[in-house]
């Protein structure tokens, strides 16, 4: 390697930006293993021959990308010269996160800090940065980097992640080693007009137990910005795993995520995704259940305020007998905000024995506001139950009346009902570390509001 | 017990109606549908001019408009549409009295039992032979009140100006492919009007019956009733069995006034080679309550979604509907409601059981749009699975943008259970017996509003379907 071309590539980039195109592949496949170089040479082919998805598709019907995203116009976050100062927002978010197993900071993509509890790392835990795991770990990664859990066939945004990455997080727990408080993962993204393509594997082996809390932020900006994130998490056998996205980012950003979680025999998954920022946020988001007794606890909430989109895709994948899942999302909608829920429990054939929930709830509270809800269940094996509900209302006026004749103003008393509606949610969560934190952000954006 | 004799002697594996007569048309166009068939039909029909032209334009809409790519597999039926014929004239003339009907057409009807429910003083019988009415009757009383009940035929020729002030107002030909085609070569189904303040007591009933192979069907009907109108239509269907596909698509028109109340109810029991895609839909307004209770038992694939438009303030819609999927069977069923004025209120209730490797589906729309004030939605869908191969599906659609709605959906997917199959079996019934009595119990809700003999023909085909359904 020739450090001062390096040098001269890095001031390339920042002068004039890497458009999402065939030679950022290229330039990010450079002194790569081949493994990873076919990788991203095929995740891209799958990019350029996915079509960009219109609301003609049910998956994309509620959010109309044409409107919304310009690839052509996103200039790729390489995470190589992030901002010399640490922005205060940052360093406030993690002061919050007191009592953590571990620590990984992203700004623009890239990895800037790592910090794991040395005793974690002399039991074989290991956290770092994608980048290095590249060379460190790289037969975990071939083998499950954009595979099994989100391979590019999964979407356009899923292809373009797993051939552009630019960083992330590799998560890996050994047999049986278990993790009492939680890795705090806080991403940052500095550049207006950026897009931040960033992944995270977490392997999870026979009875390990970890938890696992990323929160994304920016400032507001005011040209589109694009973070990508893609989310795999292995649960072996008897494995607890718990992952929790906090979305605080500015205005301007669209924040875009698929997540996928493969929940082997008798393993726990709780993931949580906690919406607040962002001008347009997508998920993605499946739990399969391949092996019997394992269960899945999916939990969402989403608060929405002037002209913010949030859109949920989610599906619950039965394919084992004996499996379980619930998921509950709630969401409040201010303002010109909209929301859209689409979610599906699939039972596939011979998962007998499936008991599974699915319940999407919304509150509106001003008359310009829109929430589209769409549960679907498709069944195709006989011993099961299963169920799920959606509801569209506004605040409960008998709760209200309540608390205005306890002498709270109708603001206050808005906001209490509010955070009690959202709460809810919280107080499903298993595993603690992060609800103080949560309840803490909702706070502060009611209060804004 | 002398029941489940009967229930053996009747048999399953034939098709209860399945027999056909000879075929005795006059006349019909070539297969397959283009424009000048469209021009064939309309000219056989001598219809206005202006009704030729909706005729042409729907079928360029037909044309240009894709096949759904959702709902059912109609790639079959995309392959045979070249070889179906669109249009079949029975008779030349228009039947006046029961005595006149030729006596093959009369053998069929007397297997189906349509003499029988005109002498139960059943309202009308509009009998479809094939394409057209060939019998009608509306009793006197009814006439003088200004009641109409008339092929769809004659309510254009006799009452022109009503027929074209609400023609394809409800459902516009370009509402979808099969609308577009059944608004291009639509041939027999009802027209009924309603003068103001009339209440009918007795239900307007019509019998449907496809006849001949490889031939569609597309009934069209439209129904009006002035302010403060009430009634109730029945419709029910059988068809023969073939080898090969049938298809039928019809559009049902419903155009309620103010303060009126309306109930349709249509029991499906096509043959098991039926596509059978039906737009059905109802503008309701100011007070005015729509009911539609909808029963899928037959066809091959149905797609059918029975729809409410809440145009005016207070007006409400219901939609009841129940499903059985048997083997090879896949019904695509359930239904919409659109808010548009405030204070509107709509329940839908779907039940659906699938047995073998049969399918049944929910698709629905809910939507409340803004200035919709305080409408309410209520939608809850039961669906009950007999096999392992069966399957079951529940999409609706919730769409909001009213902030005062309120609006609730809710879904259950169970087996029978073999707690209540036990205790049942405990207390003496067989397996097969107790498995009827508790897919009874669960379609109980939603039979208990159809007419007496529907309700009694529903049992009897749920103890048939149960038979060798267990173990």
């Amino acid at each position: 390697m020739n450090p001062p071309q390096v040098m001269s590539e890095v001031v390339e980039a920042e002068e004039s930006g890497i458009s999402l195109d065939q030679r950022a592949v290229e330039r990010a496949s450079r002194d790569v293993p081949t493994w990873l170089k076919d990788r991203r040479g095929h995740a891209w082919s799958v990019y350029e021959d996915t079509p960009l998805p219109t609301t003609r598709s049910e998956e994309w019907r509620y959010t109309d990308l044409s409107r919304l995203i310009d690839f052509g116009e996103l200039r790729l976050a390489t995470g190589e010269s992030p901002p010399a100062d640490r922005p205060l927002a940052l360093d406030e978010a993690m002061a919050e996160d007191r009592g953590a197993a571990g620590h990984v900071v992203l700004m623009d993509g890239g990895v800037v800090q790592v910090d794991l509890d040395p005793a974690l790392a002399a039991s074989g835990v290991i956290l770092t940065s994608l980048r290095d795991a590249v060379d460190d770990h790289t037969s975990i990664l071939e083998e499950h980097l954009a595979t099994e859990a989100v391979p590019p066939e999964q979407g356009k945004f899923q292809a373009l992640n797993a051939a552009l990455w630019t960083d992330g997080v590799l998560l890996y727990v050994p047999k049986n080693v278990e993790i009492e408080l939680p890795m705090r993962v806080t991403h940052w993204l500095s550049r207006p007009g950026s897009a931040a393509c960033t992944r995270t594997l977490i392997i999870a082996e026979p009875g390990s137990r970890v938890s696992y809390v990323e929160e994304f932020l920016s400032e507001d900006f005011d040209r589109r910005s694009l973070q990508s994130s893609a989310v795999e998490i292995i649960a072996r056998d008897r494995a607890e795993v718990q992952y929790v996205s906090l979305q605080r980012m500015g205005r301007g950003i669209f924040f875009q995520a698929a997540q996928r979680a493969l929940a082997h025999a008798d393993s726990a998954l709780n993931t949580l995704n906690v919406s607040l920022g962002a001008s347009v946020s997508r998920i993605d988001l499946n739990t399969s259940l391949l092996g019997p007794g394992a269960h899945g606890n999916l939990l969402g909430l989403y608060f929405g305020d002037e002209d913010q989109h949030f859109d949920h895709n989610t599906s619950q994948d039965h394919i084992a007998p004996h499996t379980g899942s619930d998921l509950l999302y709630k969401g409040a909608l201010d303002h010109r905000s909209r929301a859209a829920f689409r979610g599906v429990i699939r039972v596939h054939p011979g998962a007998q024995g499936t008991d599974a929930y699915q319940t999407n709830r919304n509150l509106l509270l001003s008359d310009e506001a829109r929430a589209d809800s769409l549960p679907n269940l498709e069944i195709e094996a006989d011993d099961v139950k299963c169920s799920h509900g959606a509801t569209v209302g506004q605040l409960d006026s008998e709760t209200l009346f309540y608390l205005l004749s306890r002498g709270l103003s109708r603001q206050q008393a808005e906001r209490l009902v509010v955070l009690g509606f959202l709460g809810d949610v919280l107080a499903r969560l298993p595993l603690g570390g992060v609800v103080e934190k949560v309840t803490r952000a909702i706070e502060q954006k009611l209060g804004s509001g | 017990m002398p029941e489940s004799e009967v229930v053996q002697d009747i048999g399953l594996d034939e098709y209860k109606y399945g027999f056909s007569d000879d075929e005795a048309h006059v006349f019909r166009t070539a297969p397959g549908l283009d424009e000048s068939v469209v021009r064939e039909i309309s000219k056989q029909k001598e219809e206005p001019e202006w009704m030729l032209k909706f005729r042409l334009k729907a079928l360029r809409i037909y044309e240009a408009k894709p096949m759904p790519n959702w709902g059912g597999d109609l790639s079959d039926l995309e392959a045979t549409l070249d070889e179906i014929y669109f249009y079949v004239k029975p008779q030349d003339q228009m039947e006046r009295s029961w005595d006149d009907v030729p006596d093959n057409i009369k053998t069929t009807f007397e297997r189906l039992g349509i003499p029988e429910a005109e002498q139960k003083a059943l309202a009308g019988v509009g009998a479809q032979y094939e394409s057209e009415m060939v019998y009608h009757s509306l009793k006197e009383e009814w006439a003088s009140k200004g009641v109409i009940f008339d092929s769809i035929e004659d309510g254009l020729k006799n009452h022109p100006e009503i027929f074209r002030e609400h023609f394809a107002t409800v459902i516009p030909a370009a509402d979808n492919k099969f609308s577009a085609m059944n608004s291009a070569v639509w041939s027999g189904g009802s027209f009924v009007y309603i003068p103001k303040g009339v209440h009918l007591t007795t239900p307007l009933q019509a019998y449907f019956r496809v006849n001949q192979e490889r031939m569609g069907q597309f009934e069209r009907t439209l129904i009006i009733l002035e302010e403060g109108a009430q009634a109730h239509y029945i419709e029910g269907c059988t068809a023969p069995v073939y080898s090969t596909d049938s298809f039928h698509s019809g559009v049902i028109e419903i155009v309620l006034k103010r303060d009126s109340r309306f109930r349709y109810t249509t029991i499906q029991n096509w043959s098991n080679n039926m596509y059978n895609l039906v737009t059905q839909r109802a503008t309701v307004a100011e007070n005015a309550t729509m009911e539609w209770l909808d029963g899928n038992l037959g066809s091959k694939l149905t797609m059918k979604y029975p729809s409410c438009y809440l145009m005016g303030e207070g007006a409400h819609g219901s939609i009841m509907s129940i499903a059985y999927a048997s083997d090879g069977q896949h019904q695509d069923t359930g239904g919409k409601v659109v808010h548009v004025a405030p204070n509107t209120t709509s329940t839908i209730i779907s039940k659906s059981i699938s047995k073998g490797t049969g399918r049944s589906t929910y698709r629905g729309l809910c939507k409340v749009h803004e200035g919709a004030v305080n409408s309410r939605s209520n939608v809850v869908c039961d669906a009950l699975l007999i096999n392992d191969t069966s399957r079951t599906d529940t999409y609706p659609y919730i769409e909001v943008e009213e902030k005062s709605a309120t609006v609730g959906h809710e879904a259950t997917v169970s087996k029978v259970g073999d707690e209540q199959l036990f205790y049942l079996k405990s207390r003496g019934m067989t397996e097969e017996e107790a498995m009827a009595l508790i897919v009874r119990g669960f379609i109980e809700p939603i039979a208990k509003e159809l007419p007496l003999e529907y309700a009694v023909e529903l049992n009897r085909l749920i103890e048939l379907e149960m038979e060798g359904s267990v173990g």
